[in-house]
């Protein structure tokens, strides 16, 4: 419409299928971080150490129930006490380096995104500036940047402490009991079954708010681009009541999305309590037993283990929309960027000066 | 001078002040919407009790199995009791977890709903000269970008709050009667980690608040940008552009960095520490321990096991709570550029004795009126003329004398500041706005149509127009026959997914919106320029006809409007330099005769070189 832009298109935006492989859009911003390099090597590092150090005190405590307050054997603590200490401190430290350059990191990349996308702008044709394109445009140095901001930010460090966690924890359990661990994990299969599956409706149900989402937003555009008109033709309630009904809508389509998107986290949580009980249950049996297979402090670093495998599975779940959405942005972003440019300026020594 | 130096002074200048009190008593403004939702608060309160109850019994049930099951003595048969209260309190635990977000979103959607709600009403009741000032593309993300903020801290920020001081409430409870050394060891770190929480929250927040506000501009100069593409390429500032951009987006990124540098510090801290009074209660629980092996011993160890699984628990409310503060600095951002609008003068309102008046003959009579975008800056000064019923009166002047403004405040789109507007006799202050405004037709400069049909945009300001009613104002405007060309009609959809219009079609459209309700005054700033020959018939023609019985006020661009009108108005620095009929004015030999000779009689086409009246 005239006088009015903004993210009109965004409906057809989230439903426009994705053309270009991930690998391939991982690839290119890999090489926008080729400037940060040092700054992601660290950050990595630093993410994947925080998340093993960050394993290590149940094993601690482990050790320290076992061989040290059980048998009262207090000389321990002169190597336990400087050694969990350092664990600590390192972990502190990794945790420090790993959030601040990857923040370095995701700002740097994302700036430099942003920078050539506004510089092609500049230069490409005017056609692509034609009326109703604004909006879909403006979003992308600014919504889309943003998305990709904060994934960077958040969304990658978070899946690659998961990753790290998950691992970690299974290697810590398998190399300190092979039975108990196959009891622990004897849960997983159902639970990534059914995190996936109810994760599934509960992304449809979030993909329908953003296309509401959108819906209002366009309203809300036209509604303020026209206002001169509506306030001239008296026309506030009327417009008011249209914006209301439509706001509703929105409302209702969040609710069941918030409905739907917390419906799994239920039976997520009651079946991590279930693989609790199994480990209590076979660990205190084999505790029991004569002679006995493992030893309190391993049992109750099972339980941690346990805990600490399952948290991080539901988190990549909620991490696995965050991630397909960045993918869309960064994809509508290399967009702008490799457009064509039709008209191209003479070099200097070859153009014409008009007297 | 650059054209992003306006953003990069501004950027500049926002410095890092400590914005507490301010974010608390926005916090105060945010909880006022909470008021409406007692039963939903309630509720939230109540399920966070029994959430951080149950969340507390699997690590003391463990503990019971450790002392009781396990022994000395070993006991067996209590073993599937305690993992029976496990599994049914996890259970419970996860039902009560599901229902508190349940609610709290439905809360959260509600209140964030109120506010948008609040600031759509509030902009519906701003005068054009707020619209003046402001873009469309910044009032409307200030009501989805930033409420989105401000939702993302209503979903969980109540819950997360109460899930902290439950958990910790009831944790202490169990703990202390077991051991009050041990729970005093334990606790021992928590106020530094309030203390580097605070100092965290403290040192950020203005950082944060400043990127949001230099984001907020550098989204509106992205949008200029795109917009005004056109003007960027004629005049080659592409460079410029760009440049200006880089140096404001390298503060942005500067701010952005400092403050992950300030979050990475204290952000770990939380859990280092609890890990740290954990390892305490270890070394406590060692010295203390009665004789290896028996019953005493195992107990101690039990509860020891108990107090550090409960420390370790505690870290992740800890870190929601860290999370919270982090959704609020932006949400607080968010807020405040709302309620900033919402809190904007709106200057044009009714009248506490305002009414229903009809205009019967249309009769406007302007006395001394005088009016300022700024206060002591007076755009009219003393205008005064009066139009008689069914008069057509055209309006002269250069860019900036003052034209716009003065038809504008017929209708109220702006207040006067001193004298006095009358119709048939009675103040424009008497009236109800909207019945002012129903009875005024009135054509923008800026040609805007609604998306949706021809007939519902023809219809807009009479949606329950008759489609005759609707026919006749598009014959006057000179559409119809274009509409019924169309394959759908007056059905035909316009805008984006419709029928492309040309800009005259469009004016014809807007000229038949101002005549569907038949008023008896028509207000029109027609300055259409750049328009090629036909167009301009087309639209004199639709002009002539919707104008004939009407008392009209017209800004006038061409010598074929000015020609048919009855009287003529120069206005010329904000007053009126000559009225009357263009024989009068021409016999008078003054600014009028000057602008006839040198503007319409010497170019034939006749347009002046103005875009924009003010």
């Amino acid at each position: 419409m005239s006088g009015s832009y903004g993210t009109f298109s965004t409906k057809e935006e989230e439903r426009r299928k994705r053309t270009v492989p991930d690998r391939a859009l991982i690839r290119r911003v890999y090489e926008y971080a080729q400037a940060n390099k040092r700054n992601l090597q660290i950050g990595v590092t630093a993410t994947i150490a925080g998340a093993f150090t960050g394993l290590a005190g149940p094993y601690m405590h482990a050790i320290a129930i076992d061989s040290i307050i059980t048998p009262k054997n207090l000389s321990g603590f002169i190597w336990w006490i400087p050694l969990f200490a350092a664990i600590i401190l390192g972990n502190y430290l990794f945790q420090y380096l790993q959030t601040y350059q990857m923040r370095i990191v995701g700002e740097k990349v994302v700036a430099k995104m942003r920078d050539e996308m506004m510089e092609k702008l500049q230069v490409i044709s005017l056609r692509y500036f034609s009326e109703g394109e604004a909006g879909r445009i403006i979003s992308r140095p600014t919504n889309d940047a943003n998305t990709v901001r904060i994934f960077i930010r958040v969304g990658l460090t978070s899946i690659l402490v998961d990753i790290s966690s998950i691992l970690g924890a299974f290697a810590i359990m398998f190399y300190l009991d092979l039975r108990l661990s196959l009891l622990a994990i004897s849960v997983l299969p159902v639970a990534i079954v059914l995190v996936w599956r109810l994760g599934k409706y509960s992304r449809a149900a979030y993909r329908r708010t953003l296309i509401t989402t959108a819906g209002l937003t366009a309203r809300l555009q036209e509604d303020l681009a026209g206002i001169k008109v509506t306030q001239a033709c008296a026309q506030e309630k009327e417009t008011e009541r249209k914006f209301l009904k439509r706001q509703d809508e929105n409302v209702k389509a969040t609710i069941r999305a918030i409905l739907i998107g917390s419906s799994y986290t239920p039976s997520v949580i009651t079946l991590r309590l279930i693989g609790t009980t199994i480990i209590l249950f076979f660990g205190v049996n084999a505790l029991l037993a004569v002679p006995p297979v493992i030893s309190l402090g391993i049992l109750v670093a099972f339980i941690e283990y346990q805990f600490s495998y399952f948290m991080p599975l539901v988190d990549l779940v909620t991490m696995y929309d965050q991630y397909q959405s960045a993918m869309s942005a960064i994809e509508r972003m290399f967009d702008v960027i490799d457009t064509k440019v039709e008209v191209v300026d003479a070099p200097p020594e070859r153009s014409i000066a008009l007297q | 001078m650059s054209i992003a130096k306006p953003l990069l002074d501004y950027a500049k200048s926002l410095k890092p002040q400590k914005g507490f009190a301010q974010s608390f008593s926005a916090f105060k403004r945010l909880l006022q919407y909470h008021r409406r939702y007692p039963w939903h608060v309630a509720a939230i309160v109540v399920l966070a009790v029994i959430r951080s109850i149950l969340f507390s019994l699997e690590p003391l049930y463990t503990s019971f199995i450790i002392i009781y099951v396990i022994g000395p003595p070993t006991n067996t048969s209590l073993l599937m009791g305690y993992l029976l209260v496990i599994v049914l309190a996890g259970m419970g635990y996860a039902i009560t977890n599901f229902i508190l977000i349940y609610v709290h979103g439905k809360m959260s959607q509600y209140i964030v709903r109120d506010i948008r709600s609040e600031y759509y009403r509030s902009l519906q009741t701003k005068s054009f000269s707020f619209y003046d000032s402001v873009s469309v593309g910044d009032l409307t993300s200030r009501a989805t970008v930033d409420l989105q903020l401000v939702d993302m801290f209503l979903r969980t920020w109540l819950g997360t709050v109460l899930n902290a001081v439950f958990t910790t409430i009831v944790i202490i409870a169990i703990i202390l009667p077991i051991s009050p050394t041990m729970t005093l060891i334990s606790i021992a770190t928590m106020p530094l980690i309030f203390y580097f929480t605070t100092r965290l929250w403290i040192n950020t927040m203005p950082l944060f608040r400043n990127m949001q506000l230099i984001m907020g501009r550098l989204t509106s100069y992205i949008q200029q940008n795109i917009i005004g593409m056109k003007t960027v390429r004629i005049f080659r500032r592409e460079k410029d552009v760009v440049d200006g951009f880089k140096e404001v987006e390298d503060i942005y990124v500067n701010t952005a960095i400092t403050a992950g540098k300030i979050q990475s510090i204290y952000m770990p801290l939380g859990p280092a520490l609890l890990t740290l009074g954990a390892t305490l209660v270890y070394v406590y629980a060692g010295i203390t321990l009665g004789v290896p092996y028996s019953a005493l011993a195992v107990e101690q160890i039990g509860y020891l096991i108990l107090f550090v699984r409960y420390m370790m628990r505690l870290t992740f409310p800890i870190r929601d709570v860290s999370q919270t503060l982090g959704t609020w600095i932006a949400a607080y951002a968010g807020l405040e550029r709302v309620q900033e609008m919402i809190d904007a003068p709106r200057s044009v309102e009714d009248m506490p004795n305002a009414r229903d008046v009809r205009i019967e003959k249309g009769k406007l009579e302007l006395e001394n009126v005088t009016f300022g975008y700024v206060k002591d800056r007076p755009v009219l000064n003393k205008v005064t003329f009066t139009v008689q019923p069914g008069e057509k009166i055209a309006i002269l002047g250069a860019t900036g004398s003052g034209k716009s403004s003065l038809i504008y405040l017929i209708p109220r789109f702006y207040d006067i500041q001193a004298g006095s507007i009358r119709i048939d006799g009675t103040d424009i202050h008497e009236f109800k706005l909207a019945s002012l405004r129903r009875q005024i037709g009135v054509v923008l400069q800026d040609v805007f149509l609604f998306s949706g049909t021809m007939r519902e945009n023809i219809a807009f300001g009479k949606p329950d127009a008759s489609m005759d009613e609707i026919v006749q104002a598009a014959k006057s405007a000179r559409i119809h026959d274009f509409i019924e060309s169309l394959p759908s009609g007056y059905d035909t959809p316009v805008g984006e997914r419709g029928v492309t219009l040309s800009g005259g079609q469009k004016q014809r459209i807007t000229i038949a919106r101002a005549l569907v309700g038949n008023p008896r005054m028509l207000i029109m700033d027609d300055s259409l320029s750049f328009v090629d020959a036909k167009t301009e018939q087309e639209i004199q023609s639709a002009i002539e006809e919707a104008t004939k019985t009407r008392t009209t006020l017209i800004i006038a661009q061409r010598f074929s409007t000015i020609k048919t009108a009855e009287k003529l108005l120069v206005l010329e620095n904000g007053s009126v330099a000559e009225f009357g009929t263009h024989e009068e004015l021409i016999a008078k030999d003054g600014v009028y005769k000057k602008v006839y000779e040198t503007q319409f009689v010497q170019k034939a086409s006749a347009i002046l070189r103005e875009t924009g009246g003010s």
